[in-house]
């Protein structure tokens, strides 16, 4: 018998190895692409007392370029996403809800974009933020934003650029024009040391006209203000980048200034900047020196001010400091004397300078900031130069791109027949 | 030749990493964070020492008892019934600690992963692939984590790249706020995993070089404490403070990753590091498991009781706790001091005995 087994030990190990391979595909957990829903993006709204609308935006797959379904005259034909909601008393009840209404299992792990309505941002967020850390399917990486009005109109929004307007927001905040917050920083934010928070705050573009309300996009236009988890308030875009400035994240400015010396504007371009921050503690003094060093090309010059003499170059970096220190000064007196909230991170700031001191307001913060004072100090490098030369070719495609956008969308609108072409390269 | 088998000491090193650092990436960080705060990162090296203590115990013994394992000198030292009474401590040790190591992988790939999937057939899948491995012998362990733990190594210091470009490390700030202590308390839990180096006092023996076991032993230390130490800073700078509210913070920086809209979702890369790594940490303890109760009750050949102890690992593992929280507590709190009892203090009690008795005094009580 012994003998036997061991002769075809081999030939009795392959019903073996088939039977593993069985467990190779996982079966309990097997998920076909086709029986997903893929959600790309989903709004938070308020439902009336103690209710909130879950709006998710599903991406609609297709066979690329193919045919397309006959719907006549119908706009929605080139729908390639879907956008339903439910409600319920909490996120998952509602995301429960949801379910039942798709045909497939309602897949978050590429929900890249949360925007929550003003609504339920003024009445606070940390549930919701809680809700989607602890929910292991989303990333932490996802963007979040605020909207005016309701986070549903967002999402129904009909982008003609972008493939919908989960893409549309996610590029916006990759550009860094604006703030870009994700699930992580938010709750980083909400549980650090001054515990304000900011987002960024999302309008609707208006459509162009002749189209329906739908065809546009939403646009960051500014900051939403929490103290605690509760918006307060909104920065317009130029104080944003006051903001931004003061946080270091700028990473894209035009400043554009009119000399004193003669008529006409030069705009600088913002290549790189740094902020530094100098706490100081003195009795009980708190004060706080922001010191920006930046470099700025010149890209438009309409006055007659020769840029290769240094001295005027030392005017203009003066005019340019003064310019830069003023609209940071704007911001700062809105959040720290207005609002009172320390989105700027001060907190974390002196923290980590004087964690003894710190101890002692750390109670008090929202009244002491306020009295923090704060000395903003630019040092700004310009870069003139001729045209032609090396900085300014590189600088073109930036140039170009930027006033590329809203002419492409405009180039979008005037319909292409698509069909008279096709002949045409035929006959090519 | 206790196991039918030489490996050489780069291979026990080998084998030893993951032993340590596998199932310390999973839940230790957060665990570490609750009580060391920001100088999280301090623990891992406080924690050294007790790896430290650990091997060198573990060295001094084995200069005395060359060829034997604990199982064996511990009845020349103590006596016969003391010594069978500490070698059931190391049979209960491994029992309960190979099923909640197995029970750690089991909640982590089906809670991140496999949702629907029960526990018990991920735990199972494991224990068929780690009881093949350890029948095969030590020489098979050796040659496993020989192949394994580079490519392990790589990945996992890829994933500190990738992710070093979302890096603040202004959050480190300030350091020691509240001095030394925090710092301290926060290193309990990882000496309790340091202390697994004991693991290298039944593997010593089959070196074929012993002479370089103690410096392999050391290196895998110092390699261990870095690990440790550079994913809790890595953890750290990326969330913060935030790092102790997570379940598993460095899955958690791994998703995080997202580099020119293409290289992301890379959580599968995690996946594999842990498979891995556990894999490694399951057969040592699987084997040291099958070793000591082979040699407590005195069998000829340990292999007929591999699948059979296999079984009693995956019924550990589903008593061992009711769910992940429990079990998370249980880490924090009694397992440790059952983890540094048994392999830190066991063999310094053995030690002092060896010391007592004699310089070599231990061959003269053995007949």
């Amino acid at each position: 018998m012994n003998s036997l087994i061991s002769r075809y030990r081999a030939w009795l190990l392959v019903p073996c190895l088939a039977l593993t391979s069985l467990s190779l595909a996982g079966c309990w957990d097997r998920t076909e692409v086709n029986d997903l829903a893929l959600v790309t993006a989903a709004g938070i709204d308020r439902a009336g007392e103690n209710a909130v609308e879950l709006t998710v935006q599903v991406f609609v797959p297709r066979a690329g370029g193919g045919s397309q379904l006959g719907q006549p005259g119908s706009a929605a034909g080139d729908e390639r996403s879907v956008v339903r909601s439910a409600k319920g008393k909490t996120i998952a009840e509602a995301m429960a809800k949801l379910q039942e209404r798709f045909p497939r299992r309602i897949f978050w792990g590429h929900a890249e974009v949360f925007i929550i309505g003003e609504k339920v941002a003024r009445t606070g967020i940390r549930e919701y933020v809680d809700f989607f850390l602890r929910f292991s399917q989303p990333r932490e990486h996802a963007d979040i934003f605020v909207c005016k009005g309701e986070a549903k109109k967002v999402l129904e929004l009909i982008p003609p650029l972008e493939r919908h307007q989960a893409e549309v927001l996610r590029e916006l905040s990759e550009s860094k024009v604006s703030l870009h917050v994700t699930l992580k920083d938010l709750a980083e934010m909400l549980v650090g040391d001054a515990g304000d928070a900011a987002l960024p705050y999302l309008t609707t573009l208006p459509p162009p006209v002749g189209k329906g309300q739908q065809h546009t996009i939403a646009y960051i236009a500014g900051t939403a203000v929490f103290r605690d988890d509760r918006m307060i308030g909104t920065l317009n875009q130029q104080k944003t980048r006051g903001l931004m400035w003061l946080r270091d994240e700028i990473k894209f400015s035009v400043v554009t200034l009119s000399p004193e010396e003669a008529d006409g504007f030069i705009s600088f371009y913002l290549l790189r900047s740094r902020t530094k921050w100098l706490p100081r503690i003195e009795g009980d003094r708190w004060s706080m020196t922001v010191e920006i060093t930046t470099e700025d090309d010149v890209v438009e010059n309409t006055t007659s001010l020769d840029l290769l003499d240094p001295e005027v170059t030392r005017a203009l970096e003066a005019e340019l400091e003064r310019e830069i220190v003023r609209r940071i000064e704007l911001t700062l007196k809105q959040v720290q004397q207005e609002m009172k909230v320390d989105i700027v991170g001060f907190a974390e700031i002196f923290h980590r300078r004087y964690p003894r001191e710190w101890r002692k307001v750390q109670d008090r913060w929202d009244e002491k900031f306020p009295e923090v004072e704060v000395r903003v100090e630019v040092d700004a490098k310009i870069f003139p130069h001729a045209p032609g030369s090396e900085r300014a070719a590189r600088l073109l495609p930036v140039a170009l791109s930027a006033h590329a956008r809203p002419d492409r969308s405009r180039r979008g609108d005037v319909p292409l027949d698509g069909r008279r072409s096709r002949p045409l390269s035929h006959l090519v | 030749m206790p196991y039918n088998g030489k490996i050489t000491p780069v291979q026990m090193a080998f084998l030893l990493h993951p032993t340590i650092v596998a199932t310390a990436l999973l839940l230790v960080p957060a665990m570490t964070e609750r009580h060391a705060g920001r100088d999280m990162w301090l623990s891992p090296l406080w924690a050294l020492m007790a790896g430290f203590a650990t091997l060198l115990t573990a060295w001094a013994l084995h200069k005395r008892f060359p060829d034997d394992t604990p199982i064996e000198y511990s009845e020349r030292l103590v006596g016969k019934t003391a010594g069978k009474i500490i070698g059931v401590l190391f049979i209960f040790f491994y029992w309960h600690g190979s099923g909640s190591l197995l029970r750690e992988y089991g909640e982590f790939v089906s809670g991140t992963f496999l949702m629907e999937t029960p526990t018990e057939v991920i735990m199972g899948g494991m224990l068929i692939i780690a009881a093949y491995a350890v029948r095969g012998g030590i020489e098979v362990l050796g040659r496993c984590a020989q192949i394994m733990v580079p490519v392990v190594v790589v990945l996992f210091m890829t994933l500190i790249l990738l992710v070093s470009r979302n890096l603040d490390p202004y959050k480190l700030l300030p350091m020691l706020e509240f001095g030394i202590l925090p710092s301290l308390k926060g290193s309990i839990v990882p000496q309790s995993w340091f202390s697994e180096i004991i693991a290298a006092a039944f593997l010593l023996p089959s070196l074929t070089d012993r002479s370089k076991g103690l410096r392999w032993g050391v290196i895998t230390l110092l390699f261990v404490a870095v690990i440790l130490s550079l994913t809790n800073l890595t953890v750290l700078m990326l969330f913060g403070e935030l790092a102790g509210r997570l379940v598993y913070p460095v899955m958690s920086a791994a998703r995080y990753i997202e580099i020119a809209d293409f290289l992301e979702h890379l959580e599968a890369i995690v996946m594999a590091i842990w498979v891995f790594g556990t894999f490694i940490k399951i057969v040592v303890f699987y084997f040291l498991l099958v070793q000591c109760t082979a040699r407590v009750i005195g069998l000829s050949d340990w292999r007929p009781i591999v699948l059979p102890v296999g079984l009693l690992i995956l019924i550990s593992g589903i008593w061992t706790a009711p769910n992940l929280q429990q079990l998370v507590h249980a880490l924090g709190t009694s397992i440790v001091f059952e983890l540094l009892l048994i392999q830190l203090g066991i063999p310094l009690l053995l030690l002092a005995v060896a010391l007592i008795r004699g310089k070599k005094g231990a061959p003269a009580t053995a007949k």
